[in-house]
């Protein structure tokens, strides 16, 4: 009878477990050698956890959690624009207004997709910080004794963090002062890193994009070119890193805060993965079967 | 019962209540939240683009008119992982979709589920309700 019971609880259970996962995560597919995300992994244990290698973040990393736990739809992952007051920002009297002149299609204020004005859907750059905060998936980090490279799903997108000891530059006004040289500013701004321990690297990046070419997220925060955005990538073992980050804008937030703080999977290398672009005619496409009739135009 | 038995019924209901919901990508507004509609029509067109693919669908109405039904999914890199291929729907399928309909009268909507022509069950494919941030 004991034995009956448990065969059949263990069928239950694998037969609850397929319901559950059919058409929400289909296995991971090899075929061919292609190697598509396994979002399936299984936590580290202690049985199971390798220590973390010295002074080094390369590797295909996936957020770790539930399928698109850093989509970050809703805004940063760490305060996300739900309109609960422990989510609300410090906004400077110019940052509040900068917010509410965003239509965003996300959020708590969000408005219908042909109304809206975030600059993603003229397919612009989303640039920093707004890279880390935009449908954040599968992300490759390549390292040499130079530097850090970090590769965006999203659109194919690519930074370099300089590891070298170059200096920082200074942020002045529409640019940035490297030595006795004015520099433009740029989407991705000035990134400098410095390994803070065996096992940190601390990132902090200027001379990004003014307030407007650029949004924070999806939910029109605001973000300016007087940003500086520091971030931390601690491997925390082998297989393991937190990838966090922290703004300081005065321009727009009275004070620094954090806007993320996620838990980063190392996955195969071999992993392939698929293209995730913006193209102006499949934008023009969406908008003209969908976007405009949804919203009534 | 002894006490893994009760441990692997538990485990059951686990295994039943253990969803994992897709990303999401364009905002809710246009919808009406929570309002479903249960669809059979013949796939006309399975647009597999950026920033959503699109379903067209030819939907016969209780008056027998024809009706062509347009559903957005996710982008393909997200749906990916749910199931949805290039291929899902083809030409003349015919197919069975859940949506969220759109709040303005029109016959649009975003995928909450699909069965396809060979019975395949595919899951969300619309950021309907996936997100739950913490």
């Amino acid at each position: 009878m004991r034995k009956f019971i448990c065969g059949l609880a263990v069928g239950l259970f694998i037969a609850a477990w397929a319901l559950a996962h059919i058409g929400a995560q289909s296995p991971r597919s090899t075929a061919g050698g292609w190697i598509t995300p396994d979002y399936n992994v299984r936590p580290i244990t202690d049985a199971t956890r390798k220590p973390a290698p010295r002074r080094a973040v390369a590797g295909t990393w996936i957020p770790f959690g539930r399928y698109g736990v850093a989509t970050q739809a809703g805004g940063v992952s760490s305060r996300p624009n739900n309109g609960r007051p422990e989510n609300a920002l410090p906004y400077t009297p110019y940052g509040l207004e900068l917010y509410k002149s965003h239509k965003a299609l996300e959020g708590a204020d969000a408005v219908r997709p042909a109304e809206g004005n975030d600059p993603r859907n003229l397919c612009e750059p989303l640039g920093m910080p707004r890279a880390n905060h935009y449908n954040l998936n599968v992300t490759q980090f390549f390292q040499d004794d130079y530097k850090v490279a970090i590769l965006y799903q999203y659109d194919y997108r690519w930074r370099v963090i300089w590891t070298d000891g170059r200096v920082l530059p200074k942020v002045i006004d529409g640019g940035v002062q490297i030595g006795d040289e004015v520099r433009e500013q740029r989407f991705f701004g000035y990134s400098v890193g410095r390994w803070v321990d065996d096992t940190t690297l601390e990132a902090v990046t200027v001379g990004t994009m003014p307030e407007d070419r650029v949004w924070l997220d999806a939910t029109g925060r605001p973000i300016s070119d007087q940003v500086r955005t520091t971030e931390r990538f601690r491997r925390l073992d082998n297989d393991t890193m937190e990838w966090s980050e922290t703004l300081d804008d005065p321009k727009v937030y009275s004070k620094p805060w954090e806007t993320m703080k996620l838990t980063m999977r190392l996955h195969d290398p071999r992993t392939d993965i698929m293209e995730y672009y913006c193209s102006p005619v499949e934008q023009a496409n969406y908008n003209k079967f969908f976007a405009n009739p949804a919203s009534g135009k | 019962m002894s006490k893994w038995s009760v441990v692997a019924l538990l485990a059951s209901v686990v295994g039943l209540t253990n969803p994992m919901p897709l990303a999401a990508h364009h905002g809710g507004a246009a919808f009406d939240a929570g309002k479903k509609v249960i669809l059979k029509g013949t796939v006309k067109e399975w647009l597999y683009s950026n920033p959503h693919c699109l379903l067209k669908l030819e939907v016969k109405g209780a008056d027998g008119k024809i009706v062509e039904w347009i559903a957005e999914a996710q982008a393909p890199n997200v749906i990916f992982p749910a199931g949805y291929r290039r291929d899902s729907f083809k030409y003349g399928d015919e197919v069975t979709i859940t949506v969220e309909p759109v709040k303005e009268n029109q016959p649009m909507g975003r995928i909450l589920d699909a069965t396809l022509a060979n019975g395949t069950k595919l899951g969300r494919a619309s950021s309907a309700g996936a997100i739950t941030e913490p």
